[in-house]
């Protein structure tokens, strides 16, 4: 993949994880996030699966299919403590466990944050993106982001777009990442005048 | 003793002994084929049930299509006879199941592909632990032919 395509990529990933911390940030009164700089790459089929570590550490999942006129597939991974942060925070929930309720609203924040991010994408570019009802998993990383990829049913060339995100102060991290369906980013790419990639 | 992770679209075997193991079973499938007699045991990581003609490049363990007969291969290649074989299972688990509500999921998919090329090469399933919506983690232990399935907050199952 040559330098330009990847830029391009990067700055899609900072706009939109940029507007969905943002909409996170104001469920959570104010709190601040900083975001790492964005990783895009065209990887292997073999290093695609390696790509998020930690193989049998506990996740929450979120899970998107992204239809319109940009397809692809969208998932929002933290770490169960994580997760824990933000329930507290978000719902008073300090119990640390994972019932119903919780579930919910995981499942919500997931909803707003990528809704955020592909609005702020559909902006931009005047192409429809339009996101599924999210699915929610709380699982080993390797068996969710598997699932996800299989969602996604990847080729041999997987676009990753990654951007990790972390809160001031507490301790939240974070990672949303794209999986855009290869043709139709190219079709943004032409839309901002950035020619054939 | 040896232990080899099988990720996914990979196939890996040993002789006489060795642990195979495959880590974050979703919707994929690890599939185990042993020969009691030669003590030969391969395991493959099954991704999607067919393979696509636009995925130009993949590895033929990536396919349900594909992967069972080279696991069959690569198990003869080590002194297995095929009429010995005897196949588990573990995986095709559906981790959103609000987003296949309308369709079959792809990890039930992957268990009826899985289970239809084993019988078309007349490999019998002895022992299974699909479907259901969490992940798991398979150890395959060559020397004995025990394979062992565990997953978050479940007591451990040997098939």
């Amino acid at each position: 993949m040559n330098d330009a395509k990847l830029d391009f990529l990067k700055e899609l990933a900072n706009i939109g994880t940029g507007h969905a911390t943002t909409a996170l940030s104001q469920m959570l009164s104010g709190r601040l996030f900083q975001l790492v700089v964005p990783d895009a790459q065209m990887l292997p089929f073999a290093e695609a699966a390696e790509y998020v570590g930690g193989a049998e550490q506990v996740v929450v999942g979120i899970f998107v299919v992204v239809s319109g006129d940009v397809k692809g597939h969208m998932a929002f991974l933290l770490p169960l403590d994580s997760a824990l942060v933000l329930l507290r925070l978000l719902i008073g929930d300090n119990s640390g466990e994972m019932n119903e309720l919780a579930r919910s609203a995981l499942q919500e924040i997931g909803n707003i944050m990528i809704t955020s991010y592909l609005n702020a994408l559909s902006k931009m570019t005047n192409l429809l993106m339009a996101p599924s009802v999210p699915g929610v998993a709380i699982d080993m990383a390797g068996a969710v982001w598997q699932s996800v990829l299989a969602g996604a049913q990847v080729t041999n060339e997987v676009t990753v777009i990654r951007t990790e995100f972390f809160a001031d102060g507490e301790s939240i991290e974070g990672n949303i990442i794209f999986l855009p369906d290869d043709d139709d980013f190219k079709k943004i790419a032409r839309l901002l005048g950035l020619g054939e990639m | 003793m040896a232990e080899v992770f099988v990720n996914m679209g990979q196939i890996s075997s040993f002789k006489t002994q060795g642990i195979l193991t495959t880590v974050g079973l979703g919707s994929c499938i690890g599939v185990t084929l042993y020969d009691d007699v030669a003590k030969v045991g391969v395991m493959g990581h099954i991704f999607l049930p067919r393979s696509r003609e636009k995925d130009v490049g993949a590895p033929p363990g990536k396919y349900a299509d594909t992967g069972i007969p080279a696991m069959i291969n690569e198990a003869v290649k080590l002194g297995a006879k095929q009429s010995r074989l005897k196949a588990k299972m573990a995986g095709g688990a559906n981790l959103f199941p609000n987003l296949s509500a309308n369709s079959t999921s792809i990890g039930q998919q992957n268990i009826d592909a899985v289970t239809e090329h084993l019988k078309k090469h007349g490999i019998a399933i002895v022992g299974k632990d699909v479907a259901g919506g969490y992940g798991r983690k398979m150890r395959f232990f060559v020397d004995t032919g025990i394979v062992t399935v565990t997953a978050i907050g479940k007591d451990a199952v040997e098939i």
